[in-house]
């Protein structure tokens, strides 16, 4: 059988240095009370890669990247069956420091969400829960977070001002600076361009091909397009279940499962 | 033909229901300045008659009708104060724990007796409070306040004399269970309309719960929660039937809040039967007016407040 995809995924200079696993997801089931959202899901996370989840709606996507910081946590009747070993510890044991955990992955959201308080507060408040530091190096923690954002230069003359005021493009960047400002090992991003005009869109695409040197990064996505612009790696999820996970030249353009193939060609979903 | 008849209809049936609309916000606005004009003109001798010294008299004497406003305007204010240093913080601290972290099935049944509580009449609270909850005190909590305070300076003076019962701190407790509901109610509603992603996103970077409410929830309600505090404060400055069973009705400053004292709207629900003189009518009607321009000013300074902290944000 011979791929038909319309897509193109442009070549990656993964050879440069050796994938090693920085997540190990085993057997990984979830329940929102009874109904089970995720089915038997193993799969590796590369360091330094991007991995790429799609599938349609209620895939259970979503839910697998809300495992990997134990956010389902905060809502009682959702429970994670398996293992999610990270630098080889069990994130789904009891005795995970939720806080440390989810200092170490970070997470950027469909919608932007910066706090209620100034663009330079955003940060400075993440920031300092961990870390107590003197004025001028708060000032350049948070010049070098919203550099890292691509945010600098269109803020670096208001800082003061509400985070909220910002365009929503401008919002999500914020977002991902006071996540990258935290210093965090992998960063969760959750459909983190579903709401932004394509200008925006480009840029934050630009900048998780950046960020990608430095983190470990998972991005649940609807558009193809991007999962083929940012991704090294893809995994194809239907109905709670893994279909197929591989580079994404390869999920692209010859997808084992004839599942696989339908969705990326457009037949379903 | 047809088409035109029915949008001309259309056009006529609105512009009826613009213009009732109108009507009925013109109608407060009326309302409003009826209630202004009838207080002033009431009002009017005594102010001719006392002038600004009726602020500062504390002496409140029928007899010889020299009347001032100084002891009931401090009752008001301090019975208020208190009550709110006591509601705000447990409301706010029910409110968190109701939004926050309450399990499932018991958020409806604390949801509803809050509401409950809201609902009973304020003369139920007045018996209450006069029957049940000032002997409980004068046997109890006052005097261990006072043997606990006695030698402290400036607390001492705050609990001092005998435990008679009812008085300001009496009168303030009742005050404070009454405003409770509305804090607590008005938070709940308006920590409920902060969006799960925001909150999440402050979990996601690592923020306990508490940080999560005094960072985010809290911000991102403040307008909402001064609007809630000041429903509250408007109703225990304004409170009377409950206040008059408990405060003790005397016109005097007492520095301890164990002492008897009066607030307006209790001077003027206990006096206004038997105010003979048109000098002691008016006087009672220059209070009312008085606690009406306290209310306002504290509305108005709040909206003040709201608008320098809109202010503070953008630039």
């Amino acid at each position: 059988m011979t791929a038909v995809s319309p897509l193109v995924a442009r070549p990656r200079e993964l050879s440069a240095v050796p994938d090693t696993e920085r997540l190990t997801i085993k057997n990984l089931n979830f329940y929102y009370g009874s109904h089970q959202a995720l089915k038997n899901v193993s799969l590796p996370i590369y360091s330094h890669r991007v991995t790429a989840f799609i599938g349609p709606s209620g895939c259970g996507k979503s839910t697998l990247l809300r495992v990997l910081n134990r956010m389902y946590d905060l809502y009682p009747g959702m429970r994670a069956e398996g293992e999610v070993a990270f630098d080889g510890e069990d994130i789904l044991s009891p005795r995970t420091d939720l806080n440390l955990l989810r200092a170490r992955v970070g997470m950027v959201f469909q919608k932007p969400t910066p706090f209620p308080m100034s663009i330079y507060d955003n940060i400075a408040f993440s920031i300092g829960l961990y870390e107590r530091l003197s004025d001028a190096d708060m000032n350049d923690r948070v010049e070098e977070a919203l550099r890292a954002a691509a945010l600098w230069d269109e803020v670096k003359d208001k800082l003061q001002m509400n985070g909220q005021s910002l365009s929503g493009g401008q919002q999500q960047r914020l977002c991902i600076a006071r996540t990258v400002a935290v210093r965090p090992e992998v960063i969760l991003l959750d459909e983190p361009c579903s709401a932004l005009d394509p200008l925006s869109t480009a840029r934050i695409e630009e900048l998780i091909h950046d960020l990608r040197k430095r983190y470990t990064i998972c991005i649940v996505t609807h558009n193809l397009q991007q999962a083929v612009r940012v991704s090294d790696y893809t995994a194809f999820m239907y109905l709670g279940e893994l279909v197929e996970f591989g580079t994404t030249t390869h999920i692209f353009s010859a997808p084992d499962q004839p599942r696989t193939q339908d969705y990326i060609t457009g037949r379903f979903g | 033909m047809e088409r035109q008849r029915t949008l001309a209809r259309f056009r006529r049936s609105d512009k009826i229901f613009r213009n009732l609309t109108f009507v009925a916000a013109i109608l407060v606005l009326s309302l409003l300045g009826a209630v202004a004009v009838s207080l002033v003109t009431g009002a009017w001798p005594a102010m001719k008659e006392f002038g600004f010294d009726f602020l500062t008299t504390e002496s409140w004497n029928p007899v010889t009708e020299k009347f001032g406003a100084l002891a009931p305007i401090y009752g008001t204010l301090v019975t208020s104060f208190i009550a709110m240093l006591i509601a705000v913080p447990i409301g706010l601290g029910i409110a968190i724990f109701l939004t926050e972290s309450c399990p499932m099935p018991l958020r409806r049944p604390i949801g509803a007796a809050i509401e409950l509580l809201a609902g009973i009449p304020s003369i139920i609270f007045g018996i209450w409070g006069l029957f049940v909850l000032a002997p409980l005190l004068q046997t109890t909590v006052q005097p261990a306040l006072i043997a606990l305070f006695g030698n402290i300076p400036v607390l001492s003076g705050l609990f001092a004399g005998p435990p008679y019962g009812i008085g300001v701190l009496t009168a303030s407790l009742i005050l404070a269970v009454m405003v409770l509901p509305f804090v607590t109610a008005v938070s709940r509603d308006v920590f409920e309309t902060v969006p799960t992603s925001l909150k999440e996103a402050a979990y996601g970077i690592g923020c306990t719960r508490w940080e999560v409410v005094r960072n985010v929830v809290i911000p991102h309600t403040r307008v909402g929660l001064i609007g809630g505090v000041m429903l509250g404060l408007g109703r225990a400055l304004g409170e009377t039937m409950a206040v008059t069973f408990v405060i003790g009705n005397a016109h005097r400053i007492s520095m301890s809040l164990l002492a008897p004292g009066t607030t307006i709207s209790a001077t003027i629900a206990n006096e206004f039967t038997e105010a003979d003189g048109d000098l002691y009518t008016s006087s009672l009607i220059l209070l009312g007016l008085l606690l009406f321009l306290i209310t306002m000013t504290i509305l108005a300074g709040a909206r003040f407040l709201l608008w320098r902290i809109d202010q503070g944000m953008k630039s």
